[in-house]
Protein backbone atom coordinates (compact mmCIF):
# COMPACT_ATOMS: atom_id res chain seq x y z
CA UNK A 1 0.00 0.00 0.00
CA UNK A 2 1.38 3.39 -0.60
CA UNK A 3 0.64 6.51 0.79
CA UNK A 4 -0.43 9.08 -0.68
CA UNK A 5 -1.03 12.57 0.96
CA UNK A 6 -3.73 14.94 -0.36
CA UNK A 7 -3.28 17.97 -2.02
CA UNK A 8 -5.16 20.02 0.91
CA UNK A 9 -3.69 17.76 3.01
CA UNK A 10 -0.18 18.87 1.79
CA UNK A 11 -1.11 22.51 2.13
CA UNK A 12 -2.73 22.14 5.64
CA UNK A 13 0.82 20.34 6.35
CA UNK A 14 3.29 22.84 5.20
CA UNK A 15 0.69 25.86 6.94
CA UNK A 16 1.41 23.96 10.21
CA UNK A 17 5.15 23.70 9.43
CA UNK A 18 5.60 27.38 8.60
CA UNK A 19 3.36 28.47 12.04
CA UNK A 20 6.06 26.27 14.40
CA UNK A 21 9.07 27.68 12.10
CA UNK A 22 7.74 31.19 12.88
CA UNK A 23 7.11 30.14 16.67
CA UNK A 24 10.86 30.17 17.25
CA UNK A 25 11.14 34.30 17.58
CA UNK A 26 10.11 35.60 20.48
CA UNK A 27 8.97 39.13 19.20
CA UNK A 28 5.67 40.25 21.69
CA UNK A 29 3.79 42.18 19.67
CA UNK A 30 4.45 46.08 20.56
CA UNK A 31 0.97 48.35 21.21
CA UNK A 32 0.01 51.25 23.01
CA UNK A 33 0.63 49.59 26.55
CA UNK A 34 3.52 47.92 25.88
CA UNK A 35 6.27 50.79 27.11
CA UNK A 36 4.70 50.95 30.06
CA UNK A 37 4.14 46.55 30.79
CA UNK A 38 8.55 46.95 29.61
CA UNK A 39 9.08 49.73 32.37
CA UNK A 40 7.21 47.61 34.89
CA UNK A 41 9.13 44.57 34.27
CA UNK A 42 12.36 46.81 35.08
CA UNK A 43 10.67 48.27 37.86
CA UNK A 44 13.78 49.42 40.47
CA UNK A 45 16.44 48.62 37.64
CA UNK A 46 18.22 50.07 35.50
CA UNK A 47 18.26 49.07 31.54
CA UNK A 48 18.79 49.91 27.73
CA UNK A 49 15.75 50.05 25.28
CA UNK A 50 17.29 49.57 21.59
CA UNK A 51 14.84 50.66 18.66
CA UNK A 52 15.59 49.53 14.89
CA UNK A 53 14.16 48.01 11.61
CA UNK A 54 15.44 45.61 9.17
CA UNK A 55 15.14 49.11 6.62
CA UNK A 56 17.73 51.03 8.73
CA UNK A 57 21.24 50.39 7.51
CA UNK A 58 22.84 52.06 10.69
CA UNK A 59 20.83 49.72 12.96
CA UNK A 60 22.76 46.91 11.83
CA UNK A 61 25.80 48.31 12.60
CA UNK A 62 24.36 48.83 16.14
CA UNK A 63 22.84 45.39 16.63
CA UNK A 64 26.31 44.39 15.94
CA UNK A 65 28.21 46.24 18.33
CA UNK A 66 24.94 45.64 20.75
CA UNK A 67 25.64 41.40 19.70
CA UNK A 68 29.65 42.02 20.92
CA UNK A 69 28.99 43.85 23.73
CA UNK A 70 26.07 41.70 25.05
CA UNK A 71 28.26 38.65 24.34
CA UNK A 72 30.94 40.32 26.67
CA UNK A 73 28.25 41.25 29.34
CA UNK A 74 25.11 38.98 29.02
CA UNK A 75 23.69 40.30 32.31
CA UNK A 76 23.27 43.64 30.80
CA UNK A 77 19.37 44.33 30.95
CA UNK A 78 18.62 45.07 26.93
CA UNK A 79 15.35 45.28 25.13
CA UNK A 80 14.82 45.34 21.72
CA UNK A 81 11.99 47.00 19.90
CA UNK A 82 11.56 47.05 15.69
CA UNK A 83 9.00 49.59 14.29
CA UNK A 84 8.86 47.01 11.40
CA UNK A 85 5.44 45.32 11.61
CA UNK A 86 5.17 42.26 13.30
CA UNK A 87 4.05 40.40 10.08
CA UNK A 88 7.67 40.81 8.97
CA UNK A 89 8.54 38.98 11.68
CA UNK A 90 10.81 36.33 9.84
CA UNK A 91 12.69 38.73 8.53
CA UNK A 92 13.89 40.78 11.94
CA UNK A 93 14.15 37.06 13.23
CA UNK A 94 16.76 36.45 10.71
CA UNK A 95 18.76 39.67 11.54
CA UNK A 96 18.50 39.17 15.44
CA UNK A 97 20.09 35.41 14.50
CA UNK A 98 22.71 37.23 12.96
CA UNK A 99 23.76 39.03 15.35
CA UNK A 100 23.42 36.64 18.29
CA UNK A 101 20.39 38.98 19.76
CA UNK A 102 17.34 36.30 18.66
CA UNK A 103 17.11 35.18 22.60
CA UNK A 104 16.58 39.12 24.23
CA UNK A 105 13.47 40.24 25.07
CA UNK A 106 12.26 41.59 21.66
CA UNK A 107 9.21 43.23 20.66
CA UNK A 108 7.79 44.40 17.70
CA UNK A 109 5.15 47.36 16.31
CA UNK A 110 1.88 45.80 16.52
CA UNK A 111 -0.11 48.61 15.06
CA UNK A 112 -0.24 50.48 12.01
CA UNK A 113 -1.11 53.90 14.10
CA UNK A 114 2.97 54.11 14.31
CA UNK A 115 2.74 57.97 15.47
CA UNK A 116 0.48 56.56 18.85
CA UNK A 117 3.14 53.66 19.09
CA UNK A 118 6.32 56.09 18.84
CA UNK A 119 4.27 58.71 21.23
CA UNK A 120 3.72 55.91 23.87
CA UNK A 121 7.64 55.52 24.12
CA UNK A 122 8.60 59.42 23.79
CA UNK A 123 6.55 62.12 22.30
CA UNK A 124 10.05 63.87 21.66
CA UNK A 125 11.31 60.72 19.33
CA UNK A 126 10.98 61.49 15.83
CA UNK A 127 11.52 58.47 13.96
CA UNK A 128 14.80 58.69 13.23
CA UNK A 129 16.16 55.23 13.53
CA UNK A 130 18.68 54.14 15.47
CA UNK A 131 16.78 55.43 18.52
CA UNK A 132 17.97 54.39 22.05
CA UNK A 133 16.92 54.68 25.56
CA UNK A 134 18.42 54.40 28.88
CA UNK A 135 16.42 54.01 32.45
CA UNK A 136 18.36 54.46 35.32
CA UNK A 137 17.00 52.77 38.69
CA UNK A 138 14.81 55.55 39.04
CA UNK A 139 13.58 55.46 35.62
CA UNK A 140 14.74 58.91 34.70
CA UNK A 141 15.12 58.37 30.82
CA UNK A 142 17.91 59.27 28.76
CA UNK A 143 17.68 59.09 25.12
CA UNK A 144 20.48 58.91 21.93
CA UNK A 145 19.55 59.14 18.14
CA UNK A 146 21.98 57.05 15.93
CA UNK A 147 24.67 54.52 16.54
CA UNK A 148 25.05 53.45 19.90
CA UNK A 149 28.83 53.82 21.50
CA UNK A 150 30.40 52.25 23.88
CA UNK A 151 31.58 55.59 25.40
CA UNK A 152 28.12 55.90 26.12
CA UNK A 153 26.99 52.69 27.51
CA UNK A 154 29.81 53.08 29.98
CA UNK A 155 28.56 56.65 30.88
CA UNK A 156 24.80 55.90 31.50
CA UNK A 157 25.12 52.20 33.16
CA UNK A 158 26.27 52.76 36.80
CA UNK A 159 27.24 48.72 37.41
CA UNK A 160 30.79 47.94 35.62
CA UNK A 161 30.64 47.22 31.88
CA UNK A 162 33.24 45.12 30.25
CA UNK A 163 33.55 47.44 27.24
CA UNK B 1 -13.21 22.11 -7.54
CA UNK B 2 -11.49 23.79 -10.43
CA UNK B 3 -14.70 24.62 -11.59
CA UNK B 4 -15.94 26.07 -8.86
CA UNK B 5 -13.08 28.39 -8.76
CA UNK B 6 -13.61 29.45 -12.83
CA UNK B 7 -17.45 30.64 -11.59
CA UNK B 8 -16.51 32.25 -8.25
CA UNK B 9 -13.88 34.40 -10.27
CA UNK B 10 -16.07 35.00 -13.37
CA UNK B 11 -18.45 36.45 -10.65
CA UNK B 12 -15.91 38.75 -9.08
CA UNK B 13 -15.00 39.87 -12.34
CA UNK B 14 -18.87 40.74 -13.32
CA UNK B 15 -18.49 42.39 -9.87
CA UNK B 16 -15.82 44.06 -10.56
CA UNK B 17 -16.99 45.12 -14.13
CA UNK B 18 -20.65 46.40 -13.15
CA UNK B 19 -19.49 49.83 -12.57
CA UNK B 20 -17.44 52.38 -11.06
CA UNK B 21 -16.24 51.61 -7.18
CA UNK B 22 -16.85 54.45 -4.71
CA UNK B 23 -15.31 55.02 -1.47
CA UNK B 24 -17.94 53.40 0.77
CA UNK B 25 -18.60 50.53 -1.07
CA UNK B 26 -15.06 49.56 -0.28
CA UNK B 27 -14.94 46.54 1.96
CA UNK B 28 -11.29 45.70 2.09
CA UNK B 29 -11.52 42.61 3.93
CA UNK B 30 -12.37 40.86 0.90
CA UNK B 31 -9.75 40.99 -0.87
CA UNK B 32 -11.09 44.30 -3.44
CA UNK B 33 -8.11 45.58 -5.46
CA UNK B 34 -9.10 49.51 -4.53
CA UNK B 35 -7.34 52.48 -4.30
CA UNK B 36 -8.88 52.39 -0.91
CA UNK B 37 -7.27 49.07 0.00
CA UNK B 38 -3.86 49.41 -1.25
CA UNK B 39 -1.08 51.48 0.10
CA UNK B 40 1.26 54.47 -0.44
CA UNK B 41 -0.58 56.07 -3.12
CA UNK B 42 0.46 58.88 -5.54
CA UNK B 43 -2.12 61.24 -7.80
CA UNK B 44 -1.47 63.26 -11.13
CA UNK B 45 -4.57 64.87 -13.18
CA UNK B 46 -4.35 64.51 -16.62
CA UNK B 47 -5.30 67.39 -18.97
CA UNK B 48 -9.20 66.46 -19.45
CA UNK B 49 -9.02 66.85 -15.88
CA UNK B 50 -9.46 63.22 -14.71
CA UNK B 51 -7.69 62.22 -11.60
CA UNK B 52 -5.18 59.26 -11.57
CA UNK B 53 -4.10 57.52 -8.93
CA UNK B 54 -1.23 54.75 -8.70
CA UNK B 55 -0.98 52.43 -5.37
CA UNK B 56 0.36 49.00 -4.32
CA UNK B 57 -1.79 46.10 -3.65
CA UNK B 58 -0.47 42.65 -3.16
CA UNK B 59 2.94 42.79 -4.76
CA UNK B 60 1.39 44.54 -7.96
CA UNK B 61 1.42 48.09 -9.05
CA UNK B 62 -1.85 49.77 -9.88
CA UNK B 63 -3.57 52.83 -11.56
CA UNK B 64 -7.29 53.88 -11.30
CA UNK B 65 -8.65 56.66 -12.49
CA UNK B 66 -11.76 58.91 -11.43
CA UNK B 67 -13.73 60.94 -13.58
CA UNK B 68 -15.43 62.51 -10.45
CA UNK B 69 -12.30 64.41 -8.35
CA UNK B 70 -11.83 61.51 -6.58
CA UNK B 71 -15.45 60.05 -5.08
CA UNK B 72 -15.19 57.16 -7.34
CA UNK B 73 -12.37 55.26 -9.15
CA UNK B 74 -12.34 53.06 -12.06
CA UNK B 75 -11.41 49.03 -11.96
CA UNK B 76 -7.71 49.11 -11.06
CA UNK B 77 -5.32 48.35 -14.16
CA UNK B 78 -2.17 46.43 -13.02
CA UNK B 79 1.07 47.29 -13.80
CA UNK B 80 3.38 44.54 -13.02
CA UNK B 81 1.46 41.46 -14.88
CA UNK B 82 4.56 39.53 -12.90
CA UNK B 83 3.61 40.07 -8.64
CA UNK B 84 6.71 41.68 -7.49
CA UNK B 85 8.18 43.16 -4.20
CA UNK B 86 7.34 46.54 -4.93
CA UNK B 87 8.08 48.70 -2.02
CA UNK B 88 5.10 51.06 -0.09
CA UNK B 89 5.81 53.12 2.65
CA UNK B 90 6.11 56.96 3.77
CA UNK B 91 9.08 57.59 1.45
CA UNK B 92 8.82 54.54 -1.28
CA UNK B 93 5.62 54.96 -3.35
CA UNK B 94 4.65 53.93 -7.06
CA UNK B 95 5.03 57.54 -9.08
CA UNK B 96 2.62 58.28 -11.81
CA UNK B 97 2.75 60.95 -14.33
CA UNK B 98 -0.25 61.46 -17.44
CA UNK B 99 0.89 62.85 -20.36
CA UNK B 100 -1.77 62.93 -23.51
CA UNK B 101 -2.70 59.18 -24.06
CA UNK B 102 0.84 58.19 -22.61
CA UNK B 103 1.07 57.38 -18.59
CA UNK B 104 4.63 56.70 -17.13
CA UNK B 105 4.75 54.88 -13.44
CA UNK B 106 7.84 54.14 -11.65
CA UNK B 107 8.46 52.15 -8.55
CA UNK B 108 11.02 50.87 -6.56
CA UNK B 109 10.92 46.80 -6.44
CA UNK B 110 12.60 45.17 -3.22
CA UNK B 111 14.95 42.55 -3.82
CA UNK B 112 15.80 41.17 -0.36
CA UNK B 113 15.24 42.66 3.09
CA UNK B 114 18.77 43.97 3.41
CA UNK B 115 18.42 47.93 1.26
CA UNK B 116 18.44 45.99 -1.85
CA UNK B 117 16.19 46.91 -4.54
CA UNK B 118 15.96 48.15 -8.07
CA UNK B 119 14.42 51.15 -9.97
CA UNK B 120 11.06 50.11 -12.35
CA UNK B 121 9.67 51.52 -15.05
CA UNK B 122 6.33 50.55 -16.68
CA UNK B 123 4.22 53.09 -19.50
CA UNK B 124 0.90 52.81 -21.22
CA UNK B 125 0.54 54.46 -24.72
CA UNK B 126 -3.08 53.61 -24.60
CA UNK B 127 -4.27 55.78 -22.28
CA UNK B 128 -3.71 53.19 -19.17
CA UNK B 129 -5.52 50.12 -21.20
CA UNK B 130 -1.97 48.53 -21.15
CA UNK B 131 1.04 48.69 -19.53
CA UNK B 132 4.37 47.48 -21.11
CA UNK B 133 6.31 45.31 -19.50
CA UNK B 134 8.08 46.33 -16.43
CA UNK B 135 12.08 47.55 -16.95
CA UNK B 136 14.51 48.29 -14.53
CA UNK B 137 16.17 51.17 -14.88
CA UNK B 138 19.42 51.31 -13.14
CA UNK B 139 22.60 49.89 -15.12
CA UNK B 140 24.70 48.52 -12.56
CA UNK B 141 23.74 44.65 -12.70
CA UNK B 142 24.41 44.66 -9.43
CA UNK B 143 22.90 43.55 -6.42
CA UNK B 144 22.63 46.32 -4.47
CA UNK B 145 20.32 49.37 -3.17
CA UNK B 146 18.64 51.29 -5.83
CA UNK B 147 15.56 52.97 -4.18
CA UNK B 148 13.81 56.07 -3.33
CA UNK B 149 13.25 56.71 -7.08
CA UNK B 150 11.94 60.30 -8.11
CA UNK B 151 10.15 60.85 -11.58
CA UNK B 152 9.84 63.79 -13.46
CA UNK B 153 8.74 64.94 -17.02
CA UNK B 154 9.85 68.50 -18.24
CA UNK B 155 8.60 70.56 -20.40
CA UNK B 156 10.74 69.96 -23.42
CA UNK B 157 9.54 66.45 -22.86
CA UNK B 158 12.39 64.83 -20.98
CA UNK B 159 11.46 61.88 -18.28
CA UNK B 160 13.85 62.11 -15.72
CA UNK B 161 14.22 59.26 -13.03
CA UNK B 162 16.22 59.97 -9.77
CA UNK B 163 17.18 57.67 -6.94
CA UNK B 164 19.47 56.55 -4.30
CA UNK B 165 22.16 54.23 -5.26
CA UNK B 166 24.90 52.17 -3.42
CA UNK B 167 26.90 50.96 -6.32
CA UNK B 168 29.84 53.24 -5.04
CA UNK B 169 29.36 52.06 -1.91
CA UNK B 170 29.62 48.20 -3.04
CA UNK B 171 32.65 49.86 -4.90
CA UNK B 172 34.54 50.86 -1.77
CA UNK B 173 33.78 47.83 0.55
CA UNK B 174 35.64 45.66 -1.82
CA UNK B 175 38.35 47.68 -1.96
CA UNK B 176 38.42 47.76 1.68
CA UNK B 177 37.76 51.49 2.05
CA UNK B 178 35.00 53.36 3.93
CA UNK B 179 32.04 55.19 2.31
CA UNK B 180 29.58 56.65 4.23
CA UNK B 181 26.01 56.89 2.88
CA UNK B 182 24.85 56.33 -0.08
CA UNK B 183 24.79 58.30 -3.95
CA UNK B 184 22.12 59.89 -5.79
CA UNK B 185 21.85 58.93 -9.57
CA UNK B 186 19.56 59.58 -12.54
CA UNK B 187 18.58 58.35 -16.07
CA UNK B 188 16.86 59.96 -18.98
CA UNK B 189 14.62 59.23 -21.33
CA UNK B 190 13.68 61.90 -24.52
CA UNK B 191 11.58 59.73 -26.30
CA UNK B 192 8.44 58.84 -23.76
CA UNK B 193 10.25 56.14 -22.00
CA UNK B 194 10.99 54.34 -24.49
CA UNK B 195 14.26 54.05 -23.80
CA UNK B 196 16.50 55.16 -21.04
CA UNK B 197 20.01 56.89 -21.03
CA UNK B 198 22.60 55.63 -19.27
CA UNK B 199 22.87 56.27 -15.35
CA UNK B 200 24.54 59.29 -14.01
CA UNK B 201 25.99 59.96 -10.83
CA UNK B 202 24.87 63.39 -9.13
CA UNK B 203 26.52 63.47 -6.38
CA UNK B 204 28.32 60.58 -3.50
CA UNK B 205 27.41 60.57 0.32
CA UNK B 206 24.04 61.06 0.04
CA UNK B 207 21.43 59.85 3.01
CA UNK B 208 20.21 56.08 2.23
CA UNK B 209 16.87 56.24 3.50
CA UNK B 210 14.91 59.61 2.29
CA UNK B 211 12.52 60.67 -1.43
CA UNK B 212 14.36 63.09 -3.33
CA UNK B 213 12.39 66.41 -4.42
CA UNK B 214 12.39 67.82 -8.04
CA UNK B 215 11.23 70.81 -9.87
CA UNK B 216 11.73 72.39 -12.77
CA UNK B 217 15.07 74.45 -13.72
CA UNK B 218 14.33 75.72 -17.07
CA UNK B 219 12.42 74.04 -19.98
CA UNK B 220 14.72 70.86 -19.86
CA UNK B 221 16.78 70.90 -16.53
CA UNK B 222 15.77 69.40 -13.47
CA UNK B 223 16.48 70.97 -10.19
CA UNK B 224 17.13 68.34 -7.10
CA UNK B 225 16.81 68.62 -3.75
CA UNK B 226 18.09 65.64 -1.17
CA UNK B 227 19.37 64.90 2.26
CA UNK B 228 23.39 64.92 2.04
CA UNK B 229 26.07 63.95 4.21
CA UNK B 230 27.99 66.76 5.19
CA UNK B 231 31.67 66.20 7.38
CA UNK B 232 31.22 62.99 9.01
CA UNK B 233 27.89 62.30 9.84
CA UNK B 234 25.92 65.94 9.50
CA UNK B 235 22.86 64.87 7.55
CA UNK B 236 21.26 68.18 6.19
CA UNK B 237 19.85 68.99 2.66
CA UNK B 238 22.01 69.49 -0.73
CA UNK B 239 20.71 71.23 -4.12
CA UNK B 240 21.92 70.69 -7.61
CA UNK B 241 20.60 71.49 -11.59
CA UNK B 242 21.05 67.96 -13.63
CA UNK B 243 20.71 68.16 -16.78
CA UNK B 244 19.16 65.32 -20.38
CA UNK B 245 23.21 65.19 -21.00
CA UNK B 246 23.87 63.97 -17.65
CA UNK B 247 25.79 66.97 -16.18
CA UNK B 248 25.29 68.00 -12.78
CA UNK B 249 26.07 71.40 -12.26
CA UNK B 250 25.26 74.19 -9.81
CA UNK B 251 25.51 71.82 -6.54
CA UNK B 252 25.17 74.06 -2.98
CA UNK B 253 24.09 73.20 0.25
CA UNK B 254 20.42 74.19 0.66
CA UNK B 255 20.07 74.09 4.36
CA UNK B 256 21.79 74.41 7.76
CA UNK B 257 20.56 72.87 10.34
CA UNK B 258 23.69 70.71 11.66
CA UNK B 259 21.73 68.02 11.90
CA UNK B 260 24.02 65.42 13.59
CA UNK B 261 22.75 62.07 13.35
CA UNK B 262 24.41 58.41 12.34
CA UNK B 263 20.62 57.03 11.83
CA UNK B 264 18.04 57.10 9.62
CA UNK B 265 15.79 60.07 9.45
CA UNK B 266 13.19 58.70 6.69
CA UNK B 267 12.04 61.98 6.03
CA UNK B 268 12.84 62.88 2.79
CA UNK B 269 12.13 67.16 1.51
CA UNK B 270 9.67 68.97 -0.54
CA UNK B 271 10.37 71.30 -3.28
CA UNK B 272 8.96 73.52 -6.27
CA UNK B 273 9.86 76.36 -8.13
CA UNK B 274 8.69 80.09 -7.22
CA UNK B 275 7.49 83.10 -9.57
CA UNK B 276 11.01 84.02 -9.70
CA UNK B 277 11.94 80.99 -11.30
CA UNK B 278 15.61 81.37 -9.92
CA UNK B 279 14.22 81.09 -6.37
CA UNK B 280 12.75 77.35 -5.12
CA UNK B 281 10.43 77.20 -2.27
CA UNK B 282 11.48 74.25 0.30
CA UNK B 283 10.31 72.51 3.07
CA UNK B 284 12.03 69.61 4.93
CA UNK B 285 12.25 68.42 8.73
CA UNK B 286 15.29 68.49 10.87
CA UNK B 287 16.61 67.97 14.46
CA UNK B 288 19.62 69.46 14.25
CA UNK B 289 21.80 71.42 16.28
CA UNK B 290 20.15 74.92 14.87
CA UNK B 291 17.04 73.82 13.74
CA UNK B 292 14.47 71.40 15.10
CA UNK B 293 10.87 70.98 13.26
CA UNK B 294 9.31 71.51 10.26
CA UNK B 295 11.22 74.32 8.44
CA UNK B 296 10.70 76.43 5.23
CA UNK B 297 13.54 78.19 3.24
CA UNK B 298 13.64 79.29 -0.22
CA UNK B 299 16.50 78.69 -2.29
CA UNK B 300 18.17 81.40 -4.48
CA UNK B 301 20.48 79.80 -6.77
CA UNK B 302 21.66 83.60 -7.44
CA UNK B 303 23.02 83.88 -4.16
CA UNK B 304 23.78 79.82 -3.92
CA UNK B 305 22.20 80.04 -0.28
CA UNK B 306 18.52 79.31 1.49
CA UNK B 307 16.60 82.75 1.94
CA UNK B 308 13.73 83.24 4.65
CA UNK B 309 14.40 80.06 6.78
CA UNK B 310 11.86 79.61 9.52
CA UNK B 311 10.44 76.96 11.47
CA UNK B 312 7.10 76.59 10.64
CA UNK B 313 6.38 73.55 13.44
CA UNK B 314 8.38 71.90 16.64
CA UNK B 315 5.76 70.05 18.28
CA UNK B 316 6.81 66.66 18.53
CA UNK B 317 5.18 64.60 16.12
CA UNK B 318 5.40 67.42 13.25
CA UNK B 319 6.99 65.75 10.00
CA UNK B 320 6.71 65.41 6.66
CA UNK B 321 5.77 68.76 4.97
CA UNK B 322 4.91 69.16 1.48
CA UNK B 323 4.62 72.35 -1.15
CA UNK B 324 2.52 72.88 -4.23
CA UNK B 325 1.22 76.65 -5.78
CA UNK B 326 -1.99 77.97 -6.72
CA UNK B 327 -2.64 81.35 -8.44
CA UNK B 328 1.12 82.92 -6.38
CA UNK B 329 0.22 81.50 -3.60
CA UNK B 330 2.27 78.95 -2.10
CA UNK B 331 1.05 76.15 0.03
CA UNK B 332 2.17 73.64 2.84
CA UNK B 333 0.54 70.35 4.19
CA UNK B 334 2.19 68.67 7.03
CA UNK B 335 1.37 65.66 9.57
CA UNK B 336 1.17 66.18 13.43
CA UNK B 337 0.14 64.27 15.88
CA UNK B 338 -1.48 65.04 19.27
CA UNK B 339 -1.52 62.41 20.96
CA UNK B 340 -4.74 60.73 20.23
CA UNK B 341 -4.83 62.21 16.34
CA UNK B 342 -2.75 62.30 13.21
CA UNK B 343 -3.76 65.69 11.51
CA UNK B 344 -3.32 66.87 8.47
CA UNK B 345 -2.11 70.89 8.33
CA UNK B 346 -2.13 73.29 5.69
CA UNK B 347 -0.73 77.03 5.70
CA UNK B 348 -0.17 79.45 2.89
CA UNK B 349 1.81 82.43 2.06
CA UNK B 350 0.92 85.14 -0.63
CA UNK B 351 4.20 86.48 -0.61
CA UNK B 352 6.67 83.89 -1.97
CA UNK B 353 7.42 82.93 1.62
CA UNK B 354 8.07 85.95 3.38
CA UNK B 355 5.02 85.81 5.80
CA UNK B 356 2.60 82.74 6.38
CA UNK B 357 -0.67 81.75 7.61
CA UNK B 358 -1.67 80.46 10.66
CA UNK B 359 -2.01 76.51 10.67
CA UNK B 360 -5.94 74.82 10.09
CA UNK B 361 -6.32 71.51 10.33
CA UNK B 362 -7.45 69.61 6.99
CA UNK B 363 -7.94 66.57 7.82
CA UNK B 364 -7.42 64.03 10.79
CA UNK B 365 -7.39 60.63 11.39
CA UNK B 366 -7.36 58.21 14.93
CA UNK B 367 -5.71 55.16 13.34
CA UNK B 368 -2.36 54.51 11.41
CA UNK B 369 -1.85 56.96 7.92
CA UNK B 370 0.31 57.85 5.42
CA UNK B 371 2.33 61.04 4.38
CA UNK B 372 0.09 64.24 3.04
CA UNK B 373 0.49 65.69 -0.33
CA UNK B 374 -0.69 67.98 -2.55
CA UNK B 375 -2.64 67.49 -5.91
CA UNK B 376 -2.99 70.97 -8.81
CA UNK B 377 -5.24 70.85 -11.21
CA UNK B 378 -3.90 74.33 -12.36
CA UNK B 379 -7.52 75.48 -10.85
CA UNK B 380 -7.57 74.11 -6.89
CA UNK B 381 -5.00 72.08 -4.66
CA UNK B 382 -5.96 69.16 -2.86
CA UNK B 383 -5.20 66.72 -0.09
CA UNK B 384 -4.06 63.24 -1.16
CA UNK B 385 -3.82 61.40 2.08
CA UNK B 386 -4.25 58.04 2.66
CA UNK B 387 -5.70 56.56 6.12
CA UNK B 388 -6.73 53.14 7.19
CA UNK B 389 -9.63 55.02 8.86
CA UNK B 390 -10.83 56.68 6.06
CA UNK B 391 -9.42 54.99 2.95
CA UNK B 392 -8.11 57.23 0.41
CA UNK B 393 -9.02 60.65 1.06
CA UNK B 394 -8.93 63.43 -1.87
CA UNK B 395 -10.14 66.48 -0.96
CA UNK B 396 -10.20 69.77 -2.91
CA UNK B 397 -9.12 72.90 -0.44
CA UNK B 398 -7.80 75.87 -2.45
CA UNK B 399 -9.39 77.25 -5.87
CA UNK B 400 -12.69 75.89 -7.61
CA UNK B 401 -15.42 75.53 -4.96
CA UNK B 402 -13.51 77.38 -1.83
CA UNK B 403 -12.87 80.32 -3.93
CA UNK B 404 -16.39 81.12 -3.96
CA UNK B 405 -16.98 81.07 -0.10
CA UNK B 406 -13.68 82.89 0.55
Amino acid sequence: MTLTISRPTLFLLSLLLATLTQAQDSFKPFTAASFAEIKQGFEGQEFLVGLWSVDCPPCLVELNLMGSILEQNPELPFVLISTDSIEDRKWAHEFLEDFGLAGRESWMFADSFEERLRYSIDPGWYGELPRSYFFDEDHQMQSHSGIMTRELLDSWFSRPLDL
Amino acid sequence: MRIKIQTFILGLGCLLLSGLVSAQAANCSDGLISVHCGDAPSATFDAEGDLWVAFVQDMHVYVSRSEDRGRSFSIPTQVNPVAEDAEFNGENRPKIIVDGDEIYVSWTKKTSPRFTGEIRFARSTDSGRTFSEPRTINDDGLFTGHRFESLFLSDSGHLYLTWIDKRDLEASLEKEQEYSGAAVYYAVSADGGETFSSNYRVANHSCECCRIAIAPRGPQDIAILWRQIFGVTTRDHAIAVLSPQGETTERHRASYDEWEINACPHHGPSMIQGLNTDQYHMAWFTNGDAHQGVYYGRFSFALGSPQLVRQIDANPGAGHPFLQSLDGTVYMVWKGFDGQRSLIYSIQSGDEGRSWSDAEVLASTQEGSDHPFIVSDGESLSLSWKTKEHGYIFETFAGLRTTASD
